[in-house]
């Protein structure tokens, strides 16, 4: 009987905690979220959102976990359809300090829960996640699953680490492509810096970068990376005259990098994800190095 | 080809822009150069060879080719003023560009420069078309290809937010940026500039006896009508060509003509000889200083929008200069027959705006898209969302309305428009500023574009002093100002910083952050200030018979004019504040209210009031419900509608 009687506790915990009684009964939460990253998280606690801004694009940048088909999009994260949101009738609304402009809107609608992941000061990314999936957790009383998930996490970073041992695999540098002659390049404190730690890998870019882990260079300064067979990933979606016109200019042409077998495509990934796009991120990656190895 | 010897002043401009330019380049390239070669790849020597060099090379054929295109404009339109920014042809170009990238992808690739060509070919013939009707009277010209190119500015802009996430590109190519990664764009320029040049050598000569008269000339063998069409072929062409190539850059067009006429080339061969010349010498010089003054961030700062913050000032010290050769045609108040009774029309519009607003308050889509009335429990809820941003965009349209027809009942122009006038765009500016340097939350954003718009119409009003308040001055004043303002936007924006999106969002006319408070400020606002403008009628009735008539019956002109446009000014700050620089109701309002037959000056104020305010609620509700639950900024949907509403209509009516 230990269950009932701790979840139990959460809840009276919890109630007292937060004012609206609805809290009682958690299994029937109605959540709505404005971040991909917290949308995801939920799905993994075992509680589908409600509603998610931006819908119609998360199979261009999340792709995976799938939504139910129950989940009801309330607009782009930019502008809100309150009109919509506040038919939703939530309890909860997820949101990150890149939001808090709307904080005094949604304050009336619902009891707003805001959570830092890319901060200034929040440090290494994946830890920050972590962090930010307990709390989230907490307060919605799904400990337990959390636990779960992050114990899932950790021996799916575990496993890739493993299919991967002994591969001699070279340092990777990961972009996002701007256009022909400017790319995002990513490194630590970043997501994608850190998943590639935990599967032990090098990341090619030393370099740190901002708090949200990422850099905006010009394509030579790719030349900068000095691991002699350095390997060069980049995400989908590439804008489309870019391959292209890098296949024609000498900038990229003399890089290592424009070598067969020293540049590949990945598909899409959230870099400014938390935990569920920092696991699909060392899925795809450990795939697309098993194949080629 | 006509030598030098009877005037060195544009060879020595063109000299000294080139040495200022290759010392500023000298200054770029020797770091690079200095050091001793690196073994394998020496970043400093790949980026010099590969991406400065073509970019400096790039600078020089595009300055030429917009140049030329600028003088062919100037010589075949007999008006000082035309060229591809002015005329909207960039613009059209980009727009053409920008729509194929997001819709027609496959297009872009060999299909590129036949786009931008379709899109400049489409805004030149809408232009020139309006302009054939009106006598191209260079005042007119000007002044429809300005709209048209922001409309098409603004609209590629709006659909590159729409889009952001995956467009990130955009913003600095749509800006026009000079960045080379490669020799193929430099290289494919060139020999398509030198085609074109090669035609241009041979209508110079008919082109030169333009300047005789047409009667003169006809005499003389030339066949005006082929002549006209092929010049303005090639002009059009060299200017899609270079917008395909790198974008929209600003102004050069009429700056390297006006600098070929200021240093004697005055016969209209010498004019087309040296315009290319100096244009390239310009954007030579003009680049390599950016590029060296910008360092590491030269790469995202869009040249373009550069050369339009310095371009648009001179266009502006440049008017008082510039002898307008044909006054504005000066739309005679047409005495149709009254189809209704003023009191009619006036009714019959009151009545739409009310059906409208009930329309608009009451219907909306639920979850699961459905159309639904508000019921029940949600009827609270909603109308504190839905009513604020209802009765705002009621009175911002209807202030944008009353500014319009204030602004069009003073300078005689049908074009005129608060959009126009700049106001807009300043109130943007002062957005801009309270985002990227102080971040005060929306109150201060609020504070900064009052400011911001004042501003705009305080060096609008001293610049206009100076001319005795001429219209078309204050006119192109304020067009000139707002390109800038545009410009200086598109270079903050092009930072690649995420405040940018809120500009966007700002410039875009979205209502998302309108609440009780500042709507219930809006309205009052409007009330007092068409209030004022209704005060006024006897003004505005009379102004449009000319200066004469109106001092005869001992009206002070200029301190009347002087109101009259703070006044429109003050309504336009008002009502961008809501529904962005862009939206257009300026120019519908006035328009439909003469239309439905209200001439005088009351009537059409209240008309166009109703008017405008009935467009911007159905622009409002349009945007909230089509593609719910998104939303699209209800400035937008009245750009989207308004412009091409508005040369259909002065197709039919001129």
């Amino acid at each position: 009987m230990a269950i009932p009687r701790r979840s139990f506790l959460q809840c009276a915990v919890m109630a007292s905690v937060m004012p609206r009684p609805a809290f009682a009964e958690v299994a029937g939460l109605r959540i709505v979220s404005l971040d991909y990253g917290l949308s995801s998280t939920l799905l993994s606690l075992g509680l589908p959102p409600l509603g998610i801004s931006d819908l119609a694009d998360w199979g261009r940048w999340v792709v995976e976990p799938v939504l139910p088909s129950s989940v009801i999009d309330v607009g782009s994260a930019y502008e809100i359809n309150f009109e919509i949101l506040v038919q939703l009738k939530p309890d909860i609304i997820l949101t990150t300090p890149y939001l808090d402009e709307l904080l005094p809107k949604l304050q009336p609608i619902a009891k707003v829960l805001r959570l830092e992941v890319f901060t200034p000061d929040a440090g290494p990314i994946l830890p920050a996640a972590t962090a930010a999936t307990r709390r989230l957790a907490a307060e919605i009383g799904r400990q337990d699953e959390a636990e779960q998930f992050l114990a899932r996490a950790d021996a799916l970073f575990a496993n890739c680490r493993q299919r991967l041992a002994g591969k001699d695999i070279p340092p990777l540098a990961l972009v996002n492509f701007e256009d022909a002659r400017h790319a995002r390049v990513y490194s630590a404190p970043g997501l994608f810096h850190n998943a590639l730690e935990r599967i032990g890998l090098r990341n090619a870019w030393t370099r740190q970068s901002n708090y949200w882990g990422f850099e905006t260079i010009g394509i030579e300064q790719l030349s900068t990376i000095t691991a002699p067979e350095a390997r060069l990933i980049a995400f989908d979606p590439v804008p489309p005259d870019v391959l292209p016109k890098l296949a024609e200019s000498p900038l990229w042409q003399r890089l290592p990098f424009s070598r067969a077998g020293h540049f590949s495509v990945l598909q899409p990934a959230l870099m400014f994800g938390m935990v569920n796009e920092a696991m699909r991120f060392a899925a795809l990656l450990t795939d697309l190095l098993e194949q080629d190895a | 080809m006509p030598s030098s010897r009877h005037n060195l002043g544009p060879a020595v401009a063109v000299l000294f822009l080139l040495c200022a330019g290759g010392a500023v380049s000298w200054l770029l390239a020797a770091p690079a150069l200095s050091g001793p070669a690196e073994p394998g790849y020496d970043i400093a020597r790949m980026v010099f060879h590969y991406s400065t060099l073509p970019r400096l090379a790039t600078a020089l054929l595009a300055g030429a080719a917009l140049a030329l295109s600028g003088a062919l404009f100037q010589q075949v339109l007999r008006n000082p003023l035309a060229d591809p920014t002015t005329l909207g042809v960039s613009a059209g170009a980009n727009l053409a560009l920008v729509v194929a990238s997001l819709f027609l992808p496959g297009l872009l690739g060999a299909g590129r420069d036949v786009v931008a060509l379709a899109g400049s070919a489409a805004a030149a013939a809408v232009v020139v078309s309006l302009g054939a009707r009106r006598g191209f009277s260079p005042y007119s010209l000007v002044l429809s290809g300005l709209v048209l190119s922001l409309w098409c500015g603004g609209l590629a802009a709006i659909l590159t937010y729409l889009n952001q996430k995956y467009l990130a590109s955009l913003f600095i190519w749509g800006a026009g940026s000079l960045a080379q990664q490669s020799w193929a764009i430099p290289l494919s320029l060139l020999w398509k500039v030198a085609a074109i040049a090669i035609i241009c050598a041979l209508v110079i000569r008919p082109l030169s006896l333009l300047d005789l008269g047409e009667s003169t000339s006809s005499a003389l063998g030339v066949k005006l009508v082929r002549l006209r069409v092929i010049v303005i072929a090639c002009a059009v062409t060299l200017a899609a060509f270079v917008t395909s190539a790198v974008g929209v850059i600003g102004f050069i067009g009429l700056v390297a003509p006006t600098i070929a006429r200021l240093a004697g080339a005055r016969r209209p061969a010498q004019l087309i000889f040296w315009s290319p010349l100096i244009g390239a010498a310009l954007l030579f010089f003009a680049d390599a200083t950016l590029q060296f003054a910008a360092g590491g961030l030269s790469n995202f700062l869009p040249t373009g929008a550069v050369t339009a913050i310095f371009g648009s000032p001179l266009l502006l010290a440049l008017l008082p200069r510039l002898k307008i050769r044909h006054r504005i045609q000066q739309a005679p108040l047409r005495k149709r027959s009254r189809r209704w009774d003023a009191k009619v029309s006036i009714a019959i519009a009151a009545a739409v705006l009310t059906v409208l607003l009930l329309l608009s308050i009451s219907l909306g889509r639920a979850v699961g898209g459905s159309w639904t009335l508000v019921f029940g429990d949600y009827f609270r809820d909603i109308l504190v969302i839905r009513l604020p941003k209802i009765f705002a965009v009621l009175a911002s349209g209807a202030m944008l309305a009353v500014a319009g027809a204030i602004l069009q009942r003073l300078t005689g122009n049908e074009m005129a428009s608060p959009e126009v006038l700049g106001i807009s765009a300043g109130s943007t500016f002062g957005v801009a500023i309270a985002l990227f340097a102080i971040a005060p939350g929306f109150s201060g954003q609020f504070a900064f574009a009052v400011i911001g718009a004042t501003l705009v119409l305080l060096v609008i009003l001293l610049g206009a002093r100076r001319a005795g308040f001429a219209p078309e001055r204050v006119l192109l004043a304020g067009i000139a100002l707002s390109a800038m303002v545009d410009a200086v936007v598109g270079v903050l924006s092009s930072t690649g910083d995420p405040r940018a999106v809120l500009l966007m969002r700002w410039m875009s006319g979205s209502t998302y952050l309108v609440d009780g408070t500042s709507a219930a400020l809006e309205v009052a606002i409007a009330a007092v200030l068409i209030t004022l403008a209704l005060a006024a009628r006897r003004w505005l009735d009379i102004l449009p018979l000319g200066p004469a008539p109106s001092v005869a019956v001992g009206m002070p002109l200029a301190k009347a004019r002087l109101a009259l446009f703070g006044l429109a000014g003050l309504l336009t700050a008002a009502a961008t504040l809501t529904v962005g620089p862009l939206s257009f109701v300026g120019l519908m309002g006035p328009h439909l209210a003469r239309e439905a037959g209200l001439t005088r000056a009351m009537p059409q104020m209240i008309g166009a009031a109703l008017i405008g305010g009935g467009l911007m609620v159905a622009a409002d509700f349009v945007g909230r419900t089509i593609v719910s639950p998104y939303q699209i900024p209800a400035g937008l949907v009245s750009a989207l509608i308004g412009a091409p509403f508005l040369m259909l209509m002065m197709r039919r009516r001129a």
